[in-house]
Formats: C-alpha cells, sequence, structure tokens
C-alpha cells in the first residue's frame, strides 16, 4: 500500500540552527497521527512544510505521490489546514470568510453554501452566519476555522491546537468528527499539546524532540516500549532532560 | 463593497484575458482582491486612526472615509497654490504638497493595509499560484493607490482647467501619474532605509513617529498659510537657482509648458526630469527594492522575527524604568499601589503606539498653536526679554497653552485596545482604588508636564530673569491645579482599562469644560501679573488646591470608580 505522506529525510535550518534532522515518516489513508513535540522540538515547521508555507527545506515530502516541491498548489487542494490561534480575517462575517475560502478552492458555489451552512448549524452558529467575526468569542472563531478547513472535503486534514478555546461540548464534536472523517477514509495530522486527548483519537503517536522522531507507533506499542504508562508520562520520560518533580519543586522553593 | 471599490475591481480585472496568459486564475484573484477590498472598508483609515473622538459604531465605509478626505485634502492644495501668481510656483506648491500628502498616508498603510501576516496562514496553505498571490498584491496596492490619488487631485484637475485649459489639464494628469509613481519610490526607499537603521520590531514605532510629524505638517500648513499666504502673492520660485533641485518643480515645469511654453535648457531638462526620473524610480523598485520588500514587510507585520524561527533568543526589549521615571516615582508617591501604578502607568504611555498615536501630535499642535498666537499679535523676544504687557502675555500663552499637551494625555489615559487587561486592578487585593488613579495622574503629569516645564522655565527665565520666576511657578501650580482636575473629572477610572469606542461626549465635555477653567486661570494670572506679593498667595492657594485634589483621587472608592464606568 502506497502511503498518501511520505516523508524521506526532512532537514530544515533556521540561520545556523538545524530544526529538523532528517524527519522519515510514511503515513497512509484513514491514519489519524498524533504528532506531539514539547515548545520547538519542530512540529510547526513539519506542518508549515506540509501546508506549503515553507519551501526552502531538503529531502522529500510527497503527498498522494505528487513531490510537494514540483506541485505545490495540485497537493494543496487534497489538504484541508486548520491553524491553531484563530487566524481568520475577522472583520469578515462567517459566511464571506467561508465564501472566499470556497473560492480559493473553486468550489461549486451552490455546494459550498450549503455546505457552509450545514457546517455552521451543526456548530451551533447558523444565527452568527452575517456577524462580523470581531465580536466572536476564541471558540466560535476556532469553530469558523475548522469549517473553512473541511468544507471543500479534504483528503488529508492537518490539524494544529484545533480544540484551543472550545467548550467541552464542542471538544466532544470535533473529537467525534476526527474518528468519523478517519473511517471515511480521510488522513489526519493531529498537533497537539493534550496528551489526554492525542491518546485517545490517535491511531498512531508520533513523537518528535530537537527535530528527530524519538518514537513512532500506537498507544500500545509506546506503552509497551515504556512501560504501561499514560501518554503525559512517557512524553515527560522521553522529552524532560530534568525531572518534572525536580522543576516544581524549585518553583515552590520560591517561596521560602 | 461601496459602488468604487467594484469600479475599481471591474476597471483592474478587464484584462482578465491577459492574466489568464500569464497563469494567474481569475477566480482566485477576484476572490482575493474582493475580501480584501471588504477588508479596507472596515479597517480605520490613515485618517481614522489619528481621530481622537472614539467610534460609536463599527468601521463600515473606510474607503468613502479616504476618498473624502482625499478631496478636502486636494481642495486645500488648490486652495494654498491658488494664491499664488507665477504659474511654475502655484504647481510647484500644489505637486510638494501632493508627494508629501500622498506619502503620508500610504507610508502607513504599506504595512497596515497592504500586507496582513494572516495571509500567511489563510491564503499561502490554499490552492493559490504564487503568481495570482503576487498579482492580487499589486493590484490591491495599485486600487489603494487610486482610492487616495483620484479624489486628491481632482480638485486640481477642476481647478488648473478652469484656470488653464484642457491640454494643461492633460500635461497635468500625467503629470500626477508620474508624481504618483515618485511617491512610491520615496515610501519604498524610506522603508528599506528605516529597515537598515533599525529592527523590524521598531520599524511600526518609526511609521507612527513619521506619521506624526506629518499629521502636525499639515496641521500647521493648515493653520499658517492661508494666514501669509496673500503676503508671498508675489513669491516667484524660478528666480531661485535651486528650485530644479525639487522634483515637484520638474513636474510643475512640464505643466507650465502646455500653458506658456519656455525655450529655455533648463526647463527642458527638468520637462525630461518629470518623465524620467519616475520611470527610472520605477525600474529601481521592481529591480531592487520589490525582491527582499514583501519578505521584510512581512517581518515588520508579525513585528518579530518569526522568520527568524527556533533560532530567535529573547532581547530585553526595555531596560525597565528609567532613572527620571524612578525618581519621580519615589518623590510623588507612596509605595504601594499608587507607586506600582505610576510606574506601570508610565511604561505603557511609553510603549502603547495607540496612545502616542493620539496624544504626541499634541506636542506638534501645542507649538503651532503657540507660535501662531504668538505671530498674531505679533510678539517678539525683545518683548519677553523686556517684560513688556505683550510680553507677559506671551509667557502666559506659553505656559498654559503647553497645558493642552498634559490635559490632552490625561483624556486618553483610560483608553486602550487591550483594556482587558484590566482585570489585574480588580483581582489584586486593592482597598482604595484611588490610589491607582492618583498613582496614574501623577505619572501623566510626570511625563508630559516636568519636561515641558523645565523646557519654559530654562528659556523664560533666561530671556526675563528671575523677576518672572513667581509668575512662572504661579502658572506651573496652575497647570498641577489643572492636571488634577483633569485626573478628578476626566480620568476617574482606572488607567489603560476602557475600549477606545466608549461614548466619549461627556469625556470631551468635560475636556473642554477643563480647558475653560485654565483659560480663567489664565486671564486671573493676567490681571495680576504684576503684582508679585498677590501672585506668590495665588500660587500657594493654588498649589494647596491641587494637592487637596491630588488627595481626594487618592480615596476614590470601588463604588465611585465603578459607577463612573457605568456613566
Amino acid at each position: 500500500m502506497e502511503p498518501i505522506i511520505s516523508i524521506k529525510n526532512l532537514r530544515k535550518s533556521y540561520g545556523n540552527k538545524l530544526v529538523l534532522k532528517g524527519i522519515d515518516l510514511d503515513i497512509y489513508a484513514g491514519q489519524v497521527i498524533g504528532y506531539i513535540g514539547p515548545n520547538g522540538a519542530g512540529k510547526s515547521t513539519t506542518v508549515k512544510i506540509l501546508c506549503g508555507l515553507i519551501s526552502d527545506y531538503e529531502g522529500g515530502v510527497y503527498v498522494k505521490g505528487l513531490n510537494l516541491k514540483d506541485n505545490a498548489t495540485a497537493v494543496k487542494s487534497h489538504i484541508g489546514y486548520i491553524p491553531e490561534l484563530a487566524e481568520l480575517y475577522d472583520v469578515l462575517t462567517p459566511s464571506e470568510f467561508l465564501s472566499f475560502m470556497a473560492d480559493l478552492y473553486s468550489m461549486d458555489y451552490k455546494i459550498a453554501q450549503e455546505r457552509m451552512a450545514k457546517m455552521l448549524a451543526a456548530f451551533g452558529l447558523q444565527g452568527n452566519i452575517n456577524d462580523r467575526m470581531d465580536t466572536f468569542s476564541k471558540g466560535m472563531k476556532q469553530k469558523v476555522l475548522i469549517t473553512s478547513g473541511l468544507l471543500h472535503n479534504p483528503d488529508i486534514i492537518i490539524l494544529d491546537e484545533p480544540l484551543s478555546g472550545l467548550d467541552a461540548n464542542s471538544v466532544i464534536i470535533v473529537k467525534e468528527l476526527i474518528s468519523k472523517l478517519a473511517k471515511e477514509g480521510k488522513t489526519i495530522f493531529y498537533c497537539s499539546h493534550m496528551m489526554d486527548v492525542v491518546e485517545k483519537v490517535s491511531d498512531r503517536i508520533v513523537l518528535i524532540n530537537e527535530g528527530v522522531v524519538i518514537a513512532n507507533g500506537t498507544f500500545e506499542e509506546l506503552q509497551q516500549q515504556q512501560g504501561n504508562e499514560s501518554l503525559e508520562k512517557i512524553f515527560a520520560h522521553l522529552t524532560a532532560k530534568e525531572s518534572l518533580n525536580d522543576a516544581a519543586d524549585q518553583l515552590m522553593n520560591a517561596f521560602n | 463593497m461601496n459602488v468604487f471599490n467594484k469600479i475599481l475591481l471591474k476597471a483592474v480585472l478587464l484584462p482578465s484575458g491577459v492574466y489568464e496568459k500569464m497563469g494567474v486564475n481569475v477566480r482566485h484573484l477576484r476572490a482575493i482582491l474582493m475580501t480584501k477590498l471588504i477588508m479596507d472598508d472596515r479597517r480605520p483609515n490613515s485618517f481614522q486612526q489619528m481621530r481622537r473622538q472614539a467610534r460609536k459604531k463599527p468601521i463600515s465605509n473606510a474607503t468613502l472615509s479616504t476618498m473624502a478626505m482625499s478631496i478636502i485634502a486636494g481642495v486645500l492644495f488648490v486652495f494654498i497654490s491658488a494664491f499664488l501668481k507665477n504659474t511654475v510656483t502655484q504647481l510647484t506648491i500644489y505637486f510638494s504638497f501632493y508627494i508629501t500628502f500622498l506619502a503620508s498616508i500610504l507610508i502607513a498603510d504599506f504595512t497596515s493595509v497592504l500586507i496582513d501576516v494572516r495571509d500567511t496562514y489563510i491564503i499561502l496553505p490554499k490552492p493559490v499560484t504564487d503568481r495570482t498571490v503576487v498579482l492580487s498584491r499589486l493590484l490591491h496596492i495599485f486600487i489603494h493607490i487610486c482610492k487616495t490619488a483620484l479624489p486628491m487631485c481632482l480638485p486640481g484637475a477642476v481647478y488648473f482647467t478652469y484656470t488653464y485649459n484642457a491640454l494643461v489639464l492633460l500635461v497635468f494628469l500625467l503629470m500626477v501619474g508620474m508624481a504618483i509613481l515618485f511617491t512610491i519610490f520615496l515610501i519604498n526607499a524610506c522603508y528599506i532605509f528605516i529597515l537598515k537603521i533599525t529592527t523590524p520590531q521598531k520599524f511600526q514605532n518609526i511609521i507612527s513617529y513619521i506619521q506624526i510629524v506629518f499629521a502636525v505638517f499639515f496641521y500647521a500648513c493648515y493653520q499658517i498659510v492661508p494666514r501669509v499666504a496673500t503676503r508671498f502673492s508675489g513669491f516667484d520660485i524660478t528666480r531661485y537657482k535651486s528650485a530644479p533641485l525639487f522634483p515637484s518643480y520638474w513636474f510643475a515645469a512640464a505643466v507650465s509648458q502646455a500653458w506658456q511654453p519656455v525655450n529655455s535648457l533648463q526647463v527642458w531638462l527638468c520637462v525630461l526630469l518629470s518623465l524620467i526620473a519616475p520611470l527610472l524610480s520605477l525600474w529601481v523598485v521592481i529591480k531592487y527594492f520589490a525582491p527582499s520588500f514583501n519578505q521584510k514587510l512581512a517581518l515588520i507585520s508579525a513585528g518579530t522575527t518569526e522568520a527568524g524561527g527556533g533560532d530567535s533568543k529573547l532581547v530585553p526589549q526595555a531596560k525597565g524604568i528609567s532613572g527620571y521615571s524612578k525618581f519621580m516615582a519615589q518623590l510623588f508617591t507612596k509605595k504601594g499601589a499608587e507607586r506600582a501604578a505610576f510606574i506601570f502607568t508610565w511604561q505603557l504611555m511609553i510603549r502603547s503606539r495607540d496612545f502616542k498615536m493620539k496624544v504626541y501630535p499634541a506636542i506638534g499642535y501645542v507649538a503651532v498653536i503657540i507660535v501662531l498666537t504668538m505671530f498674531n499679535i505679533k510678539i517678539s523676544v525683545q518683548d519677553i526679554t523686556g517684560l513688556t504687557a505683550k510680553g507677559k502675555s506671551a509667557i502666559l500663552i506659553i505656559i498654559y497653552f503647553s497645558n493642552l499637551l498634559l490635559v490632552s494625555g490625561l483624556g486618553q489615559l483610560i483608553y486602550y485596545e487591550k483594556y482587558k487587561a484590566a482585570w489585574v486592578f480588580y483581582s489584586a487585593p486593592i482597598e482604595v482604588p484611588g490610589k491607582i488613579v492618583s498613582g496614574a495622574v501623577k505619572a501623566c503629569i510626570a511625563q508630559f508636564f516636568f519636561p515641558i516645564a523645565l523646557i519654559i522655565f530654562l528659556v523664560l527665565t533666561g530671556l526675563a530673569g528671575v523677576s518672572i520666576l513667581p509668575n512662572i511657578l504661579l502658572g506651573f501650580s496652575n497647570a498641577f491645579l489643572l492636571g488634577s482636575l483633569a485626573g478628578y473629572f476626566i480620568v476617574n477610572r482606572l488607567p489603560f482599562s476602557c475600549p477606545p469606542n466608549i461614548k466619549a461626549s461627556r469625556g470631551t465635555l468635560r475636556i473642554a469644560m477643563v480647558s475653560i477653567f485654565g483659560f480663567v486661570m489664565a486671564s486671573i494670572q493676567y490681571s495680576i501679573i504684576n503684582i508679585t506679593p498677590v501672585v506668590i498667595i495665588f500660587t500657594l492657594l493654588s498649589a494647596g488646591a491641587a494637592w487637596l485634589l491630588l488627595d481626594s483621587i487618592k480615596k476614590l472608592s470601588w463604588q465611585k470608580i465603578n459607577a463612573n464606568y457605568e456613566d
């Protein structure tokens, strides 16, 4: 079986600092990949490369057999990207913003409008479709962003902290959505610091630290390798240079 | 989208066939431009950014406002140049204003409107070709310039056609086009220069200062030029040998040749320059500036060295508060909430771009008003040194008008874009919030009054001698009183705790009342200016009143402050 995303010896440096030191990864259709790592590990850089935001990398990135470097536009049309921090043009209304997204994906106008209405209604935003988003809460903006990433029904969905700002009910909706999309054969690349969610939704977990993949496997495989512990503990064990307990002790010592 | 945006969008999309042949996706291009134009309409424009008056409704017609303001500016240029009798001089002044004003607007818009850092996350991950993105940016810049430059040249076009003839109009329009190209070059050069001498993080601040200087310059022109224009109606720039050094002179010479041709090598050289220099500058922009320009602008917009990615190191931005502010804080505040508020307010006043944009122009406005008033009542330096009646009036004018800056600062003290951060005052165990307000008011007085007071003190005692000292001291203690009054009636809420768009009508009324009180105090001092013992008694009374007022600010309770938010 051909991988839908194939990353070969991916290297990227900023100035003199090598951020990605040769990442190799094959991802297959219908998989949910939990891509985790501490701050500065190279997660965002990998995501930016996959989304075509960074092109000056070394190594190979192939999506559906297409070399990303030579076919960036074609690759982008297969990807739905949902960035963190609600990056959207908030002086627009959801209707205007999503219509704009539909245009950029060259979608049929009628299909886009119908889909947009249905998706926003599912998120409970049907009453806000024509309100400017600068009055929206962080969670409402995040829902519009998720809609924008899924509107064109992409084969690959890249989610960067998609649950940020969402209330508990919306978190349940998105988690359910992820597993249903995977069942439909969609590939999900899920970046997050929320270990409990990653543990539950991912088929495979890729742990990256200092630009290198240090663990790659199902949660059960990671447990077998690292002891029967939670993902949070495994993560800490593999990435923390010093004992986290020591850090907490140092914080407590500040009061003395 | 308004009708002008629709027309401009249609116009730029006319050569769609050509775009398609260039490999541009016209549907994407139209979508990007349409979205950008809708957003431009909903974003405060350069004029609205500097406006003190608070917004009540979300902005929805910034384009129309920009166009209307550009027409008004164009009328002003015509009004200023129409006084002059010599055609070349008239046109040189017109083009000088045109280029300066256009540059002042575009210099800010290039970063805030035309380069949006969010594009990186919204447009670039979509299947849009690079050519489409680049062309959409170029066309957006073109539309943006049209919305400012065309209405601005409209009054000039009408006036010059009416005064001269249709041929002059044609050459005038061609020269306007050349002037626009030249302005774009100037802005690019200015950006490159600023980036060479500073970091992208500081860039926005420098642009803000440039905007402030422009605002003051235009205010000064608006106030001064109509008053002096008739005196200079006979002014003839062609008599000056250095005139051909100015680009606006080249454009003027070219237009003038269409009306009264002059067979002079120098004039024809200027005409040649008016055509070649803008095209040459455009070539320089495309060849040398453009390649790294977008990347650098993106850096500026981001306000960080994000492109440096993981390599970026935390650079200490500020070394904490300066010795002066620390000294002032220790001198005027008591340890605890008041001193903390003093230092906090001091830092935010220095660092908040929005605060600076609204208050700093007042420095220039005050200077212009003082110079203008002196000019109107014909006061000379000799009047001040000789302490004549006029000289004494001048001293009072200088002292009291400089208070406008303090009142302006105090008037803005409660507004801040990130006003929600004021939760810290509510969560901290502060029993009497008046101490916070008092600390903030004192910081504003220390920052906006003391430095100016020192300059005034040195200049006036230097010119008029120590005999004027009691009057200077009375002026200063009245300024203190005015500041305390403003603190009590205008600020009376926690610093930086209100959104900038709350209703400001009451605040404006209170500022007006405080200003009237200042005028009354100045009048009283004028009537007693020669009676030194009375001046000294008034100084003591005024200082006492200021002290009491500041003390009562310190006692403001939560109940009272919360009631002020409900006003």
